[in-house]
């Protein structure tokens, strides 16, 4: 007689729903960090586009500050990358 | 090569009556850098310099020079040099055949100018005529009544009206027609129903016969004014051949009057000299020096100034010819300081290796290099000519590090990789080991650790040359501060953990309290580097973190590049995996559709992959100089070398 009211879980099931948590978490770090990294520039990029108008010389200094918040998303990728391989 | 020219600065002073002939001597050399003359409160009985008598007839010249070639859409930067035109020849011209040429563009301009006017009324006409097209009536009709009012206009429906009248009506037009025609008695009741049904009066044209008839005549109008808006334009087009040499020779020679013309302006003068400062080129300070003194018969002074600030010493580069196109991206930055170590000649080396380990595939490469060596005939400009040049090294740097890691398009060469292996296993038959993800991600971080090394050594030589005295040697050992801190750290990791491609440190004997040899080493790095940038500037401390962050910005050069495979391999596999093959054991009609859709994708799918290849591999690259290495030791801001002088391309003295 089949007992419906237990499930049975193998090894098998659970290697598998833990690679899926791996690739799930790999996701999210990459995607959340480069959300928050394309937030943070949004408005650095908008007031560097104006500061260049008014003055070209800047574009430098303005590309140094506009990039620092890459750095997020770069550390999410290296955590994705770890997580997977 | 890593250094500016070198500048010698000049002062020079004459007698107001030698003003021209140096200036025109000056002018001939285009070596002098003028350093503008500001007038201040301790400058007493120096004021600025009046233009020379022949300026303000130079420049409504040129102003008309200038108006002929805007009106003829001529573009000196894009006029091919055939012939130079000699300077006597061309002031010949101005005289005799100028007045001419600019007498009949202007009228051609002109009359195009009413042509167009024309044209706006007849449009307008033409849209007001169309409605009434549709009512079978001729427009005098519907003016001229006494007793009778005639509706016509736009309106939602047909509607029935209880009165008499008489009525047309067409939906033939957008917004129906309606025309009614009622006695003066029922007028309000009629223009009642006509509002409830949303009735928007038109004005009836003031013209006569058939509306249809009238829209044509309009329509006929408008076409014989295109065509001689054509006809002037191609009579444009013809003076643009036919004078185009001549106009941009003008412009240049007339540009140059204007300037020499406005040099004072920018001299200081007293009541019967002159002076100005400048800057002139180590190598040609003697020359130019001894065609003034000949040029004036000796009635000049010229004296050598010592260089007090570093500041306002105008940069000219210095560099070997190939890496001439790079100036471009570091004049981006900033132009270096006339103190400074120029980066250019480092970049040239350094920016198309990143960008071949960014793209590293054979045939993107060879794309890329054909579109270099492609565009260089169609684009003429100076700057587009350097970005080109660059666009070559980086796609030859891109063949070879595609060979080495054996990709062409996406598809592996047919050698295993020579270094480390980026194909993914994308596709219903993939095989392999996939990408070595682990190995390409430290071989990124060694790349990134060499090259802040080598931004903070530079940095160290820079420090002597842009501080002075105390300052200089603080500077000197805050960036060796850096690198003791970066590279202690570094220490102190593989005397923990095993990394591959690295250094294994982990074996060491163990010398003080259960770290070993290298983690001690590491230790004593990082605290005496902590205390050399501390006392530059113990709010440098905040920065540390920026060690972590910049090292691991490299990462993107793998990130990146493994992007691109990516995207490469998808559309092998939609193309030519999904489309083209299946259809390949039985060849039907559909099946020959479905083979041609799929090298549609196959070749759309690479040339959206070149093109974010070029953004990713370009800006990448370009960024981990700017901010990662960049900032290490160089500053920029440097004052351009611009010589008063013209380097003519149209015409000869």
């Amino acid at each position: 007689m089949v007992d419906f009211g237990t499930a049975e879980v193998t090894v098998e099931m659970i290697q598998a729903s833990q690679i899926g948590m791996k690739a799930f978490s790999a996701a999210l770090a990459v995607g959340v960090t480069g959300i928050a990294s394309a937030v943070a520039e949004m408005a650095i990029g908008s007031a560097a586009v104006g500061a260049i108008a008014e003055n070209r010389d800047v574009f430098g200094p303005v590309l140094v500050l506009t990039v620092i918040p890459e750095t997020i998303v770069i550390f999410g990728l290296v955590v994705a990358l770890l997580l997977l391989f | 090569m890593l250094r500016p020219k070198g500048m010698r600065r000049l002062l020079i002073a004459a007698p107001k009556s030698e003003i021209e002939t140096i200036i025109h001597e000056l002018y001939r050399h285009n070596v002098y850098h003028i350093e503008d003359f500001v007038p201040e409160s301790e400058s007493e009985g120096l004021s600025i310099g009046h233009p020379l008598p022949e300026a303000s007839d130079a420049a409504s010249a040129l102003i008309k020079v200038r108006a002929i070639e805007s009106a003829c859409g001529i573009d000196p930067g894009s006029i091919e040099v055939k012939r130079k035109i000699p300077a006597s020849k061309v002031r010949e011209m101005i005289r005799t055949d100028l007045p001419a040429i600019q007498k009949e563009v202007e009228d051609l301009v002109n009359s195009r100018s009413k042509l167009e006017v024309q044209k706006k009324e007849h449009e307008q006409r033409a849209r007001e005529l169309e409605p009434f097209t549709a009512i079978p009536l001729d427009l005098e009709f519907y003016r001229g009544y006494r007793n009778f009012t005639v509706f016509a206009g736009h309106i939602s429906r047909d509607i029935e009206i209880g009165v008499p009248h008489e009525e047309y009506f067409s939906d033939k037009v957008t917004g129906n027609m309606i025309v009614v025609v009622v006695h003066n008695e029922h007028r309000e009741e009629v223009e009642r129903i006509l509002l409830n049904a949303r009735f928007q009066a038109l004005t009836v044209p003031e013209e006569n016969g058939a509306p249809a008839d009238r829209l044509q005549a309009h329509l006929n109008e408008i076409r014989r004014i295109d065509d001689e808006i054509a006809a002037i334009n191609r009579r444009l087009a013809e003076i643009r051949e036919q004078y185009a040499e001549i106009l941009v020779a003008c412009d240049e020679l007339l540009t140059a009057d204007v300037e020499r013309a406005e040099a004072p302006l920018r001299f200081a003068t007293t009541e019967v000299t002159f002076i100005s400062e400048g800057w002139v080129p180590d190598d040609r300070a003697d020359e130019i020096q001894k065609a003034l003194v000949r040029a004036t018969g000796g009635r000049i002074y010229i004296e050598e100034l010592e260089i007090e600030d570093d500041s306002r010493v105008p940069m000219e580069y210095d560099n070997p010819p190939f890496a001439t196109p790079m100036q471009l991206l570091v004049d981006l930055y900033g132009r270096p300081r006339y103190s400074e170590l120029d980066p250019t000649v480092v970049m040239t080396i350094l920016f198309p290796i990143f960008f071949g380990v960014i793209v590293g595939d054979v045939g993107y490469g060879v794309i890329l290099l054909a579109m270099s060596l492609g565009l260089r005939r169609f684009l003429k400009g100076e700057g587009m000519r350097s970005l080109l040049k660059v666009g070559t090294y980086a796609s030859i740097s891109s063949i070879v590090f595609g060979i080495l890691y054996s990709e062409f398009l996406g598809y592996s060469l047919p050698w295993e990789t020579l270094i480390f292996s980026r194909h993914l296993n994308i596709g219903g038959h993939a095989t392999g080991h996939g990408p070595q993800v682990v190995e390409l991600l430290i071989f990124a971080i060694w790349i990134g650790i060499l090259h802040v090394t080598l931004g903070r050594v530079l940095g160290i030589a820079n420090a002597r040359r842009l501080h002075h005295g105390k300052h200089a040697t603080k500077a000197v050992i805050a960036n060796a501060g850096w690198l003791g801190v970066m590279w202690g750290i570094l220490l102190l990791i593989w005397s923990i953990f095993p990394i591959p491609l690295m250094p294994n440190l982990t074996g060491l004997p163990v010398v003080l309290m259960g770290l070993n040899a290298s983690a001690v080493a590491g230790a004593v790095l990082l605290v005496a580097g902590l205390i050399g940038i501390a006392q530059e500037n113990p709010l440098e401390i905040v920065e540390l973190p920026t060690i972590f962050g910049h090292v691991i910005s490299y990462v993107r050069l793998m990130a990146v590049g493994l992007s691109s495979v990516a995207i490469a391999m998808t559309v092998n596999y939609i193309a030519i995996g999904m489309l083209i093959e299946p259809q390949l054991d039985a060849i039907t009609l559909v099946g020959v559709i479905t083979i041609i859709f799929g090298i549609l994708v196959f070749m759309l799918g690479h040339l959206l992959n070149t093109a974010l290849g070029i953004l990713g591999g370009g800006l990448h690259s370009l960024r981990l100089h700017y901010v990662e290495f960049f900032t290490k030791f160089y500053k920029g801001g440097g004052i351009k070398y611009n010589p008063f002088g013209m380097r003519s391309k149209f015409m000869e003295e």
